[in-house]
């Protein structure tokens, strides 16, 4: 027995397969995000530096694109569109979906369907729902219009007039996106502990004051994601606008998104388009950043 | 400061009755302890006086007034949660004044009265904290100011002393006790420790099952517990039980025969008791020769520095034995449990106490 034991051979902790097992673990993955991540980061980086012409060879041209966008009136007027969008419709999502959050938070029956019923927007694919959009904003046969003749007035136009399109397109962003502030807000809600606020009703601590002094409160880091997540995402809408009216009537509802693809595929100036993301990238970032910052000081303070 | 009743308050889940017909009268500026087991339905007695719950029947009243339909905030109470309960946004100052603040105290009068109450609980230094950088203790210090920092008409307490380590809950009950008795407060203090009910309360309402079972002062509760209940709830290790029956000199138990005086030998036959109750602090270890000790044997030795407690494993079920810190028995032994019959209580087979002990506080040794 005991020369038995003796006789085993041990592989001892930390040396040969063991200390190569994490790095071939990872190896993989890794291969994966340098592929579709790193290296087209890296090639879009470079590509912004550079002109393709169409019969001429590649040039580089170093930051002239970046330089260029700043005098390019189109670019700074989508991402002004871009920016009224991006600020009405989160912010009418945020009010919303807080509303609905707390409506939510009551118990009553057939509350569980509501809740579920309520999130249904935000899983529909984004192309259907600008598609369905469409249908009703249409000024021959849509919805609206038909609504409105049948009330005794006339064809409305909604996709046709620079002011009802955006307005249209933040109803349809508003519409689609709530559901996702409510459902983070929801969440937020719920994991708020009971005591502090039955001590505030019992403090005497009426509906008002208690959400102003501690729903608000303790509910802000929650709504401070759940914005920097929705603006994040709101400045990369695309397919919502390429479907309802492609940046039309006019300029009014070109995003930067739809400008950026106009750039590069309609237009093929790569580099350009290359440039006008990058920025938009490092805009973003910077925003989501100072957010996160500001949502820091205020509860260190 | 004001009286507490509540008149037949039941309330029902569905099917599931926390309390059934809850009756109680707290007199003006008497502590109250509201004592029983998890689930006994104490707690929602205090959030129904509280206003946080609505009972499905009866009435509830702070003084004269009908505050059953009251809104909290209307109420004129104070609470301290189970958790504390503290804002946590708000800095300490701003709890402990925030019902002040919120009843539109003006700033001067508000700060005067946070930096006096910060002073009676000691928590001066931390009034620019934030809750979350507090210690429990501190925490709920901070939640007393917050209650007292106004003068209510009651103040509630749920089991405010449960979420601390065994050392503090110790230094603060009595310091609660003393802060009630300073402001003569009435209060209601839900718990379901034995010890902080009987330690701090001028009377102990024992709870069981949605009923009252007992209401009276904490010596009473322990001298005088009305039924089997409140007799092994109240005291630690709690009050032995044992079967007995009658016969012609006294009764029988452990196979022994008890005797009793004349008197209470007849109300033990009017009531037909079924079991005698024994403080095991009334029991002592005797030789197992002794005249009228039960004979028994020794299961458990538990020495306590200041004393040792001795089960015995007698005819009919184990007793606890507080003898002295000298005691050397072994596990196994032959003992003897002597008693005095007058210390002894009976129970009827309903489980109400038939026959008291003989002395109502002094004990007979």
């Amino acid at each position: 027995m005991q020369n038995g034991m003796q006789a085993r051979k041990y592989r001892l902790q930390g040396a040969g397969l063991d200390l190569a097992l994490p790095y071939l673990m990872l190896a993989p993955g890794l291969t994966v995000v340098l592929g579709v991540l790193v290296y087209p980061l890296w090639d879009g980086l470079r590509a912004s530096t550079r002109a393709y012409r169409y019969g001429s060879p590649v040039a580089d041209v170093g930051f002239h694109n970046y330089v260029q966008l700043w005098s390019d009136a189109q670019f700074l007027n989508s991402l002004w569109v871009t920016v009224k969008f991006v600020a009405l419709s989160v912010s009418i999502e945020a009010v919303l979906g807080f509303a609905l959050a707390l409506f939510c938070l009551r118990e009553f029956r057939g509350i569980r369907l509501l809740r579920t019923v309520l999130i249904i927007p935000m899983v529909i694919t984004p192309v259907v729902v600008a598609i369905l959009f469409r249908l009703i904003y249409a000024s021959d046969a849509g919805m609206l219009t038909a609504l409105s003749v049948a009330m005794g007035g006339g064809g409305v136009q909604i996709l046709g007039n620079p002011l009802n399109a955006f307005i249209g397109l933040v109803v349809l962003d508003v519409w689609e996106w709530t559901p996702l502030m409510f459902l983070i807000l929801l969440a937020g809600l719920q994991s708020l502990p009971h005591e502090p606020f039955e001590a505030a009703r019992v403090d005497g601590a009426g509906s008002w004051r208690v959400f102003a002094d501690l729903t608000f409160p303790m509910m802000r880091p929650v709504l401070a994601i759940a914005i920097v997540l929705r603006t994040i995402d709101a400045f990369g809408t695309f397919d919502q606008v390429f479907v309802l009216t492609r940046g039309g009537p006019g300029e009014a509802t070109r995003l930067i998104s739809i400008y950026g693809y106009d750039t590069a595929f309609k237009f093929q100036q790569t580099g350009y388009a290359a440039a006008l993301f990058v920025t938009i990238g490092l805009v973003v970032l910077a925003l989501a950043f100072s957010a996160i910052r500001l949502l820091r000081r205020i509860d260190a303070s | 400061m004001s009286s507490v009743l509540y008149q037949k308050v039941v309330m029902s889940f569905g099917a599931l009755n926390v309390l059934r017909s809850l009756d109680l009268a707290v007199p003006d500026h008497k502590f109250l302890a509201l004592l029983g087991p998890s689930g006994c339905g104490k707690t929602t007695a205090l959030r129904i006086l509280a206003g946080l719950d609505m009972p499905t029947a009866g009435k509830v009243f702070i003084g004269e007034r009908d505050v059953t339909r009251l809104q909290p905030r209307d109420r004129d109470i104070a609470m301290v949660f189970q958790s504390y309960a503290l804002y946590p946004q708000m800095t300490v100052a701003e709890n402990i004044g925030y019902p002040l603040w919120i009843r539109g105290t003006p700033d001067a009068g508000r700060k005067a009265k946070i930096g006096e109450v910060a002073a009676i609980l000691e928590i001066g230094h931390l009034l620019d904290r934030r809750p979350r950088q507090l210690s429990g203790g501190q925490r709920q210090r901070v939640a007393l100011a917050r209650a007292i920092v106004r003068d209510p008409a009651a103040f509630l307490m749920d089991e405010p002393l449960s979420n601390l380590d065994a050392r503090l809950r110790l230094t603060m009950r009595g310091e609660i006790k003393r802060l009630c008795q300073r402001l003569s407060a009435t209060t209601i203090y839900v718990t379901h420790d034995q010890v902080e009910a009987l330690t701090m309360a001028d009377f102990v309402a024992v709870m069981h099952g949605g009923e009252l079972q007992q209401m009276a002062p904490p010596i009473e509760i322990y001298d005088r517990p009305a039924n089997r209940f409140v007799a092994t709830f109240v005291g630690n290790p709690p009050m032995n039980i044992l079967p007995a029956a009658l016969s012609e000199q006294g009764v029988i138990v452990a196979g022994k025969v008890v005797p009793l005086d004349d008197a209470r030998l007849a109300a033990c036959r009017a009531a037909s008791i079924a079991e005698i109750g024994l403080r095991p602090e009334d029991c002592s270890a005797a030789a197992v020769d002794t005249p009228d000790a039960l004979p028994g044997e020794i299961y458990v030795v538990e020495p306590m520095g200041n004393e040792t407690l001795v089960n015995v494993r007698l005819e009919g079920g184990n007793v606890s034995v507080r003898a002295g810190r000298e005691f050397r028995g072994v596990v196994g032994e032959s003992i003897g449990v002597a008693f005095d019959p007058a210390n002894a209580c009976f129970f009827s087979s309903a489980g109400l106490t038939a026959v008291h002990r003989v002395n109502n506080n002094g004990r007979v040794t």
